[in-house]
């Protein structure tokens, strides 16, 4: 139990270890084979989609479902610097880079996704938007965010890795840095209206699906439903980003920001929850959620897993790093299920054509949250994410400097410009 | 079979009160009853499909391919083109509805509906299908189109058909023989239908006719209507059908068309007046929380002396 005061890398721990080439090389099957699926299409085995099933787990899965997962830049961010919970700055570095890796590979996979992305330059030409298209909304808004706030959010850790380790760099770095602290309320405001604007037009895209999607999923309703869950999902894999930190690299836990993330949490989850039901009431829909079938069982597995889920961190069985853990494991498979549903677990075209992705789908996809998680664990291990008390700095200084001999990471005095 | 009074009453409440409300409807509102006008090209052409007059022929299948110069879809069997379903080889097909025992059957012709309000249109990122200004004609231009796919999910009728196999793929669906209009031609498909159970020409023309049609065999048609006269905002292709539409695959769409389930996002992104005045306020909010954000921070420096993170 510690005090989370500033954000230290994992030190001590070799970057190129068993893990690192394992991971790689399921990132680089995952490349090879979306290469292989650029030069033969989509069809013949390489997918399991077709006409009537036309969107599979590259959009459905890596932009709607880990978008969402990756949606704690906008939620903890919000938090901290809207409604100023102040605490819930030291998670922030964490936040934001999971946010990036989610995006920047989920922006990747619609690439492959998309039998033409050659034509995807118009995007940088707003006289050839469709203004009416949902997918229009997300394909700017997630481009520009990934790209602007998003990356410029991310800086800072980077800025003070120049500065540390090369010290050519550092009047750069720093100068650099200055001028985003000038613009830095702007760039958050950014960062915090373009999410809710994609994350809500992701559920937008499906109204136009029309009864293909299921009537306990399909309401007027779903873009307000949609950001509300990426909210929750967000606050989720901060914290299991936080708590696997513990296990796999023994770093300190701050129970008070943690409490303060699971009250965020079930407060997010019970009006989530609580609007869902309100909504399928007022649609007069309720009973498709009580007669036994397939749909009512996938609408009453997500109310599960998310609401008793955040029922357990609010019961105060949740201060249990264990169960805290497994709770937010349970709420994050709920919310991924719901936001899987509309796309796909609760899409039915009128043929009834069926959708199961094929292994190149599967290697693929699992390619790309591959990549994303060994991104997260270099840049652990390089730049300051995780936090942890200013004693564990003056720690990781002391041994920094044994094995660098020159590097200087205490004592501090800003460079005259 | 016997009936009991009450089923007697039930049923006698049953039929004559369609009657009292259809009564009531046309004598006090007799144009609002139904809006038999939506927004249409001056020009529109379309196809008019009688489902009573076809004989399940497929010659409008072929002729549609040779008029696309588009390769038979021979897949199934290898020797007939007979595709299951629209594809990337096929923008037209006859499909049959047949009743378990046989004793009800209508075939049904399937392309590209030219809706007056297309869904397709509304969900294509970059204006890849648009609608033809004069004629109405919805069609696909390549260089605008991304390959995403939202076409398949948003249209109604399940019309536009990707190519799954190779690099560079593309959308097929009915462009109602654009080139070959250009050239004073009809349609493939109206040209060679032996019974005229398919019939090119300006839809309003073509509505005329199957009003006449329904007014000259009354009780001939399904409910007596035209399917996409008002159905999913209108459509430029018009059905007639003995069978009930459903059970040819035509959806019930109302009279509201699809892109109008979003005209919400729309009021909200009008302008980006609400999402540039959320960002206005929170920029406040983050500069004001930001501002004592970097006192603390300074404050923090000088007690650790370690240097400040933002």
């Amino acid at each position: 139990m510690t005090r989370w005061e500033r954000s230290v890398p994992v030190y001590g721990v070799p970057v190129l270890n068993r893990g690192f080439w394992g991971l790689l090389i399921v990132v680089v099957i995952g490349l090879v084979l979306s290469g292989f699926r650029e030069v033969v299409g989509l069809g013949s085995g390489v997918s399991g989609m077709s006409d009537p099933f036309a969107w599979g787990l590259w959009k459905n899965f890596n932009v709607m479902v880990l978008t969402g997962l990756g949606s704690g830049g906008f939620a903890v961010g919000i938090a901290a610097w809207i409604f100023n919970r102040t605490r819930l700055h030291q998670v922030m570095r964490v936040a934001l880079l999971t946010s990036f890796l989610a995006y920047s590979t989920g922006l990747t996979m619609l690439g492959i996704d998309v039998g033409r992305p050659w034509n995807f330059y118009w995007v940088f030409m707003p006289w050839h938007w469709n203004l009416a298209s949902p997918l229009l909304e997300v394909a700017v808004c997630i481009t520009f965010y990934a790209t602007v706030p998003l990356l410029l959010e991310n800086l800072p850790p980077l800025f003070e890795y120049l500065i540390y380790e090369f010290p050519k760099w550092r009047g750069f770095a720093e100068s650099c840095e200055k001028a985003l602290t000038k613009v830095y309320p702007y760039v958050i405001g950014l960062a915090y209206i373009l999410p809710i604007m994609h994350q809500s037009s992701l559920g937008a895209l499906m109204l136009l699906g029309g009864d293909r999607v299921h009537a306990l999923w399909q309401t007027p309703c779903l873009p307000l439903i949609y950001v509300w869950a990426a909210a929750f999902l967000g606050y989720n894999c901060v914290v299991l980003c936080l708590l696997l930190a513990k296990v796999a690299w023994k770093r300190d836990i701050d129970p008070e920001v943690l409490a303060e993330l699971n009250k965020l949490t079930c407060w997010v989850v019970f009006t989530w929850t609580a609007f869902r039901f309100l909504d399928i009431l007022v649609r007069g829909k309720i009973l498709f959620a009580l007669i036994p079938s397939y749909f009512s069982c996938l609408f009453w597995i997500e109310t599960i897993l998310i609401a008793g889920s955040a029922y357990v961190l609010y019961s105060g069985k949740g201060k249990n790093l264990q169960t805290m853990f497994l709770a937010h494991c349970t709420c994050a498979l709920g919310g991924m299920i719901y936001r899987f549903s509309p796309t796909t677990l609760a899409f039915r075209p009128r043929n009834g054509a069926f959708y199961f992705p094929t292994a190149i789908e599967l290697l693929v996809s699992i390619g790309f949250m591959a990549l994303a998680v060994l991104g997260y664990i270099v840049a652990v291990k390089k730049l300051a994410i995780l936090p942890a008390s200013n004693d564990d700095w003056l720690k990781m200084a002391k041994y920094e400097e044994q094995v660098k001999p020159g590097i200087q990471l205490t004592g501090y005095a800003p460079v005259e410009h | 079979m016997a009936m009991t009074r009450r089923e007697a009453f039930k049923n006698l409440a049953k039929g004559s009160l369609p009657l009292l409300a259809a009564g009531c409807v046309s004598t006090v509102l007799p144009e609002v009853a139904h809006a038999e006008e939506v927004p249409m090209p001056k020009g529109a052409l379309g196809l008019l499909y009688d489902a009573t007059k076809c004989v399940g022929c497929k010659s409008c299948m072929v002729a549609c391919n040779q008029a696309n110069e588009l390769a038979p879809d021979i897949r199934t069997d290898g020797l007939h083109q007979a595709p299951p379903a629209l594809n990337s080889f096929t923008k037209n097909i006859i499909k049959l509805y047949r009743t378990a025992d046989g004793s009800d059957h209508s075939y049904f012709k399937q392309q590209c509906m030219h809706c007056a309000d297309p869904a397709c249109m509304a969900a294509c990122m970059f204006g890849g299908l648009r609608k033809d200004k004069e004629t109405g004609i919805v069609w696909w231009n390549g260089s605008l189109c991304v390959g995403c796919r939202y076409c398949e999910i948003a249209c109604p009728f399940h019309i536009p058909a990707f190519t799954w196999d190779g690099f560079n793929p593309k959308i097929t669906k009915c462009e109602l023989c654009r080139e070959r209009l250009a050239k004073k031609l009809e349609p493939g498909c109206t040209t060679v239908c032996p019974t005229q159970a398919v019939i090119y020409g300006r839809r309003e023309d073509l509505l005329k006719e199957a009003k006449r049609r329904i007014a000259a065999s009354p009780g001939r048609y399904f409910e007596n209507k035209v399917y996409g006269q008002v159905d999913g905002g209108g459509t430029q292709v018009l059905y007639l059908s003995r069978v009930a539409f459903g059970k040819l695959g035509l959806p019930e769409l109302g009279e509201e068309s699809i892109p109008e389930r979003l005209k919400f996002q729309h009021k909200i992104y009008k302008w980006l007046a609400l999402p540039a005045a959320l960002y206005a306020g929170m920029v406040m909010f983050a500069g004001k929380n930001f501002k004592e954000h970097a006192h603390h921070l300074v404050e923090d420096q000088k007690k650790t002396g370690l240097r400040p993170q933002l």
